[in-house]
């Protein structure tokens, strides 16, 4: 499973969205689903997917697909 | 990256709820958010009927992210959970008799409350209180916790479970706060007594759940997450949240099902380890040894629960000699044949026996928890008598002390029969009584708030504050108008607009700037408001009537004699949509709101102190 479909998955199920909603373009404005709560619940499912921790200051920037992708990949996860 | 947990891959093969819980075992809080949610997911699809579970919480930290822990541990219980949360901050205001929780009707009925929300008191060194002023607290917060908890008692039926956040770090003074002459831990220790003392007396179903029992199970570290307390005021790590969640959900499943009663085991590989018709007296491991001290750990558990009031049976596959030679004479052995009410020594099938003890001690099947570390004899107890409570015993000696540990229909929560009574004549009593002549008083108890608003008008220095607010607002705005900073600029400067804000201040301290109004003035005697908002922080406590009718009287002297108001819904905003009726306005046929600024004093009995700073004159920049 590549890095997006995992993501993918993660995202779905914690926002409570079907996969297909969700590519690699989309971001927290286009998901009514993910506000500021969601995100922190999504915050916390994204640790124990990938097996990080995340500093508060990492939280704000994550609020798009690519955003969090591109994080990862700065984490060594691709 | 994480692969899912073999136990987690178990569990989701469970067809039934006693699969899924028996497939987790007593390492539940090893969860992680996603197995959780998934489970749920999976939990939803079976077709075993569950019991519907009304919960309302009031909460002073943020409350909503507990749901995904909340709807799963129902799920494990068989309860389909509908939650409702209060506003943000309100707890005295949600026991009046239009209040949302009201309305929701709740079975049970939970307070997240913060010790420091009970004095101001506690937001200073504890150690710097001599042993009077640490009882006057003690007796301050007491107080006012009662006080709510009356208001709430009063408006709901249904159990009412009153929490107090534990402390995120340990007492001022350390390790040494054991030995000092007023110990803080002492001190909570003491004030918790008091409280439930309290409850004891003059609230029936109404329990102190204590939450620091979570931070022992788990530890301080494990239980709190200091990010989410920081960024978004919510405790809770995942492995906190599940704790809290499976505690509060345990009440419900008391609740909604009957208790247990009897605990009915099996004898071998579950009061001792090995199989006496094999092993023998010499050969059984049952003793001081490992394993033998596990099991023994076990027998001197169950004896608690018997000695609690459980009912203990023996239902063993096995010559009857054996095992009464075990029970008789055996050194080790805890639990003695006078310890057993009955007796199912025999090699009929487990099913049966169940049956028919449940015939002999009179007792419904489903007041029975079955206990046997056969997988095969759980598998077919579950299948032929789905309303008993399967345990299997783990194949792990040292787990099997704790199995029990975590059912929650063996907790005890004083739900006895006379408590039910009690409930009952207690609700009955409270449709009787006049709401008003109970005792609730809110206006007093606002008034003890000492509350104060600063009202500034077009202020140029919190230009970024007002921007934020009309931004970030979602639920207490009227029109949920956005605005950037350049555009308060503007709106500032202009002479036909007013930019107002206010800041709230307590006995608890300075709330901020936490409301904003933006008003346009379209002719001298008529003007519109265009946005009207507040923070959730101070919602229910009569600071927007303070407000508002200070902006009114503002314009009223500036000559306006008209204003008009527009209610646009959205999701978020439906506590607001009485407000403009609520604030006398008028509905007009095209659907805009209208209030005549007429001079009458409507904020007369609010117990704010408004403080209006002078208003300064338009400058340009």
């Amino acid at each position: 499973m590549s890095v997006f479909e995992q993501l993918r998955g993660t995202l779905a199920a914690s926002l409570g969205v079907t996969p297909d909603t969700i590519r690699t373009t989309t971001r927290q404005a286009d998901l009514p689903k993910w506000d500021s709560l969601a995100h922190i619940n999504l915050m916390v499912a994204l640790e124990s997917t990938f097996d990080l921790m995340l500093e508060v200051e990492d939280f704000a920037k994550l609020t798009s697909v690519a955003a969090i992708l591109s994080y990862l990949q700065s984490r060594g996860i691709e | 990256m994480n692969s899912e947990s073999t136990l987690v891959q178990k569990a989701l093969a469970g067809t039934t709820r006693g699969d899924v819980l028996s497939a987790l075992g007593p390492g539940r809080s090893a969860l992680t958010l996603p197995e959780l949610q998934r489970l749920a997911q999976h939990l939803e699809t079976l077709t075993e009927p569950t019991a519907p579970l009304r919960i309302g919480i009031l909460h002073t930290y943020t409350s909503d992210l507990l749901d995904p822990y909340l709807h799963f541990e129902a799920l494990l219980q068989g309860l389909a959970p509908a939650i409702y949360h209060g506003p943000y901050g309100a707890i005295v205001q949600e026991s009046q008799p239009a209040s949302g929780l009201v309305a929701h009707k709740p079975q049970l009925t939970v307070m997240l409350l913060r010790w420091e929300d009970l004095d101001p008191g506690f937001g200073g060194a504890f150690t710097a209180l001599s042993a009077d002023d640490a009882a006057r607290l003690a007796e301050r917060a007491r107080g006012r916790l009662m006080h709510q908890v009356g208001a709430v008692r009063g408006a709901i039926d249904g159990h009412l479970l009153i929490t107090l956040l534990p402390p995120d770090r340990g007492p001022g003074l350390g390790d040494y706060d054991t030995m000092a002459p007023v110990s803080e831990h002492a001190w909570r220790e003491g004030l918790k007594a008091s409280i439930a003392a309290d409850l004891l007396g003059a609230y029936p179903s109404s329990t102190l759940l204590d939450l620091d029992h979570g931070v022992t199970s788990l530890g301080r570290e494990r239980f709190f997450d200091r990010r989410w307390w920081y960024t978004s005021r919510f405790p809770f790590s995942p492995a906190g949240a599940q704790d809290l969640a499976r505690r509060v959900v345990a009440v419900g499943a008391v609740l909604k099902r009957p208790r247990a009663k009897v605990i009915a085991l099996d004898a071998d590989n579950t009061l001792w380890g090995g199989v006496i018709g094999e092993d023998g007296m010499e050969g059984i491991a049952l003793g001081p040894d490992y394993p033998g001290n596990c099991y023994v750990a076990f027998q001197r558990r169950l004896l608690e629960y018997q000695q609690r009031g459980f009912i203990l049976a023996l239902c063993s596959k096995n010559n009857e000699a054996d095992v009464l030679e075990v029970l008789r004479r055996h050194p080790h052995q805890v639990l003695r044949e006078e310890h057993f009410a009955a007796l199912r020594v025999n090699w009929q099938p487990k099913p049966d026996n169940l049956r028919s003890l449940a015939e002999e001690l009179n007792l419904g099947l489903d007041s029975i928890v079955f206990v046997d570390d056969s997988a095969h004899e759980c598998g077919i107890v579950r299948q032929t008598l789905p309303m008993v409570d399967v345990v299997q015993t783990p194949a792990r000696a040292v787990d099997v002390p704790v199995c029990l540990d975590r059912l929650s229909r063996l907790e005890v929560v004083a739900l006895t029969e006379e408590d039910r009574r009690k409930t009952e004549m207690y609700v009955q009593d409270r449709k009787r009584r006049d709401l008003a002549a109970s005792g609730i008083d809110l206006p007093g108890y606002l008034r003890s708030l000492q509350m104060e608003i600063s009202v500034s008008l077009d202020d140029r220095r919190q230009i970024a504050r007002i921007a934020q607010l009309s931004q970030k607002t979602n639920q207490f705005t009227l029109t949920t108008r956005r605005y950037t900073e350049d555009e308060v600029a503007r709106l500032i400067q202009a002479e036909d607009w007013l930019v107002a804000h206010f800041s709230l201040r307590d006995i608890f301290g300075d709330s901020g700037i936490v409301g904003i109004a933006l008003v346009r003035q379209t002719a001298p005697d008529l003007a519109e408001l265009d946005t009207f908002l507040m923070s959730c922080r101070v919602i229910g406590r009569m600071a927007e009537t303070a407000f508002l009718e200070t902006i009114l009287e503002t314009l009223r002297r500036r000559g306006v004699t008209t204003l008009l108001a527009d209610y646009l819904p959205t999701p978020k905003n439906g506590l607001v949509a009485a407000f403009l009726p609520e604030h006398h306005f008028s509905l007009r046929p095209d659907g805009r709101y209208v209030r005549a600024l007429d001079g009458a004093d409507h904020a007369r009995d609010i117990p704010i102190l408004v403080r209006l700073a002078d208003e300064t004159p338009a400058l340009s920049a």
